[in-house]
């Protein structure tokens, strides 16, 4: 298909809202619809789902990964331009609400402890006040669980804490292997 | 792969975003024409020279549009090696190849790990991750907001933190929501009865057992059992009678009318069309009553105690000196307050007449009058030979102690001799009034008025009273006409009058003779030596407290004589609870008197005690009495 694309602009423009069935060479396939096409730089962009709304599932994607794909048809424009307007600074708003987020979200996540040690670090911080301290976690601040994680591992902080502590880890362990 | 994050190339990202921007502004005013509107709104005004080749493609002024949408919105970056990054996308560089820079990037899957996903480490997320162009494989993201619609509501969304508030999805302006949304309107129904309640109706016609099919379906037995959560009903023979009779008052109280909007919504009362309140109030909301105020004690209650009173009491004009708010004197109490009166002064009587006349009925009627009102002054004077006037005698009695112990003596003195004569004839006609004290009463008042409210049904006290220590005196206490008020009278009388021992006989015979309504068959009083002091249980409600309350309290000062006398109260004055001053005489023999006889206790409630007799006593108060404890006049 992107050979069959002219250079000229009209015949571009036909591109826009065919309905596709694409393979990348990344393993993905996935059906959509075409929002546009840039030749230039080789993007096209599509968008999945059906659903219509203001919301919509965008990929862009560089043919050069298209292992192969299919037309399943051809729709309308999927993009009303008339209603396409943007802003600029809600757009920046949006974006420092969302490192905010992330942020804080990155606290809760361990560097170099495995995938299991955040799930029980994920697990404990629904019901305790925990923090990553390294490869340790920390939990109401007094009590520390190092790897691996075990009921074992719990140290520190008043008997009754360190009890709740590792009944809390028990469970989420057990909760753990059955869910995995 | 090479993402790379040191603040160098992110100076360098910030070119790239330049760059773009100059290139998007020259864009725009090339392409206007073509696809203006895409460029319109935005707000970015860069220098308008740019030097890069335009595009004049709509699909290149889409592209731009698209991914400048993603800015601020969490993408996925898949590398052509496979890797995956996910983070908020910052910029984008469409120019050439997709650049894009992530921050707070992490990788979500590494091309080059081969190990399983449980050991899989987690790597902290990179505060800013550039990704070149070339390695740019796909882009990924969901819900991405491409019209106006779906950017203000998320905007709205987020600064709310996702609280959508039901107006906010209603009155949506706009257009572009997922339905088109129309307001609820109910069925053919009636809008005040909403069709769901038909459902329900009668479950037990219903022929659905819920425990049945529990059971039925997953083998669970039920021990539910109606009784344990209501009352069991007694079918019995009046079944009908009382089924008719429940059902007849609760429509008389359905069928009420009633101001409350929302009883009448619910009994189906119509408001009437052009109801002025919108669904909130007709359904919802609380309907504060008007110029309710239950904060507490109002100025309305106030009065209204205030007002009782005086009726209980009588008026007390301020003029009269300490409490004398507390020296009451209904109109009917005139008993009670001569009594006082005359019990008080009787010391003071006592001494001045020397027992020669206590009382005298024109003094009486004196008594009564001057009770009514109270800035009695001329009380040495009332006294001679008067009956007292008690309230000036109390209250100069209150304060000065002094007089009262002076009169106290001289008065068990002449009590003493007027006892042993009495004693008999009194016993005789010792009528119950348990807590009757007859040297206590004399000189006290709230004694006094304590056995007044006892004396009622003892009249033979009365009689007492006109007892003819001193004839004269007798002779004008034998006032039952004036007495007669109550029985009050008699025994306030009988109770001043003590000292004035007379004869039963003559007594009696007055009292008979003057249609007393004395009990002439009423019990004798027997003095328990081990009964209890009284203590009120509860405290009146109507009265408030009192200032005047400190000023109760007994006064005994004859208690050596009492135990000669049979059934004489002895040495009633202390109550036992006493709120610390004003202790009378105290008589350490005596045990206190048990509870018949009210002690005043220098609290409020007294009073009320004496007021749920439904006799208004006039109570004299003593409020600035100082104990004469030293004193134990024995």
């Amino acid at each position: 298909m992107e050979g069959s694309i002219s250079n000229s602009s009209s015949n571009e423009d036909f591109a826009v809202g065919c309905m596709l069935s694409i393979k990348t060479t990344l393993g993905d396939e996935f059906d959509g619809q075409v929002i546009t096409f840039d030749r230039p730089s080789n993007i096209l962009v599509l968008q999945e789902g059906s659903k219509p709304g203001p919301r919509r599932n965008i990929r862009f994607l560089k043919t050069n990964y298209i292992k192969e794909f299919s037309f399943l048809g051809q729709s309308e424009d999927p993009l009303d331009i008339k209603k396409c307007y943007i802003d600029l600074q809600s757009l920046q708003d949006r974006e420092e609400l969302a490192l905010r987020q992330a942020e804080a979200d990155a606290e809760r996540i361990g560097v170099g402890v495995t995938t299991e040690a955040q799930g029980i670090f994920d697990a404990l911080s629904k019901t305790l006040p925990v923090r990553w301290d390294k490869t340790s976690i920390v939990v109401m601040n007094e009590v520390r669980v190092s790897s691996p994680y075990l009921p074992e591992n719990v140290i520190g902080g008043t008997p009754a804490a360190n009890d709740r502590v590792k009944k809390v880890l028990e469970l989420e362990r057990r909760r753990l292997q059955t869910r995995p | 792969m090479n993402t790379q994050q040191t603040a160098q190339l992110k100076s360098s990202a910030n070119g790239f975003a330049r760059r773009r921007s100059e290139r998007e502004s020259g864009m725009r005013l090339e392409n206007k024409h073509q696809s203006g509107k895409l460029n319109q709104n935005r707000s970015m005004n860069a220098i308008g020279t740019s030097k890069a080749p335009v595009y004049e493609s709509p699909s290149r002024d889409r592209l731009v549009y698209l991914s400048t949408c993603l800015i601020g919105h969490p993408v996925e970056v898949r590398l052509k090696n496979g890797s995956i990054y996910s983070g908020t996308c910052h910029t984008t560089n469409v120019e050439q190849e997709f650049a894009i820079i992530l921050k707070m990037a992490r990788m979500t899957k590494d091309a080059s790990y081969r190990g399983s996903k449980q050991e899989y480490v987690m790597k902290a997320p990179s505060k800013t991750l550039i990704i070149p162009g070339k390695e740019v494989a796909e882009v990924i993201a969901k819900d991405v907001p491409v019209t106006v619609a779906g950017q203000s509501n998320e905007l709205q969304n987020e600064r709310h933190e996702d609280i959508l508030i039901d107006s906010s999805i209603s009155h949506s302006r706009h257009v572009e929501l997922d339905r088109e949304l129309s307001p609820w309107v109910p069925d053919e129904d009636d809008p005040q009865c909403p069709g769901l309640e038909n459902i329900f109706d009668g479950p037990w016609n219903r022929g659905w057992d819920q425990f049945e099919t529990n059971k039925m379906l997953f083998g669970v037995k039920s021990t539910f059992d109606e009784e344990l959560y209501t009352t069991r009903l007694e079918k019995g023979p009046r079944m009908r009678e009382l089924e008719r009779e429940a059902t007849r008052i609760a429509r008389e109280i359905e069928g009420e009318d009633t101001e409350d909007l929302h009883l009448a919504e619910e009994r189906g009362i119509n408001l009437g069309e052009d109801f002025d309140g919108d669904e909130e109030v007709r359904f919802s909301s609380v309907i504060r009553g008007r110029g309710l105020d239950d904060s507490g004690y109002d100025e309305d209650e106030d009065i209204l105690l205030d007002k009782r009173n005086t009726e209980t009491f009588g008026d007390v004009p301020a003029s009269s000196g300490a409490k004398t708010d507390h020296l009451h004197r209904g109109t009917s109490n005139d008993s009670a307050g001569a009594l006082l009166t005359s019990s008080v002064d009787e010391p003071q009587c006592s001494q001045s007449s020397n027992g020669s006349e206590f009382f005298q009925s024109n003094t009486y009627d004196h008594c009564r009058q001057q009770a009514d009102d109270l800035p009695c002054k001329s009380s040495t004077s009332d006294c001679n030979g008067r009956s007292l006037y008690g309230n000036p005698e109390i209250l100069r009695v209150a304060q000065g102690h002094d007089s009262i112990n002076a009169s106290i003596e001289t008065k068990t003195v002449a009590v003493d001799g007027k006892l042993s004569k009495s004693n008999e004839s009194q016993s005789a006609e010792n009528s119950q009034t348990a807590g009757f004290d007859r040297g206590g009463l004399l000189a006290d008042a709230p004694s006094v008025t304590s056995s007044v409210k006892e004396m009622p049904p003892t009249e033979p006290e009365v009689v007492y009273v006109k007892a003819d220590g001193e004839s004269s005196g007798v002779s004008a206490c034998r006032q039952p006409g004036t007495f007669a008020s109550g029985s009050d009278h008699a025994g306030a009388t009988s109770a001043s009058s003590h000292p004035a021992v007379s004869p039963s006989s003559s007594l009696i015979g007055s009292s008979s003779s003057e249609n007393s309504t004395l009990n002439p068959h009423a019990k004798e009083f027997k003095f328990n030596p081990n009964a209890k002091s009284f203590t009120p249980s509860h405290s009146s409600p109507v009265r408030p407290p009192s200032p005047v309350s400190d000023g109760s309290y007994y006064f005994t000062p004859n208690v050596t004589t009492l135990p000669q006398m049979h059934g004489m109260p002895v040495g009633i004055g202390m109550g036992p609870s006493y709120s610390g001053h004003q202790h009378v005489l105290f008589n350490p023999q005596v045990a206190p008197l048990r509870s018949p006889q009210p002690y005043f206790h220098p609290s409020g409630p007294q009073y009320g005690q004496q007021m749920n007799l439904g006799h208004p006593r006039q109570v004299l108060y003593m409020p600035g009495y100082q104990p004469v404890s030293s004193s134990q006049h024995l």
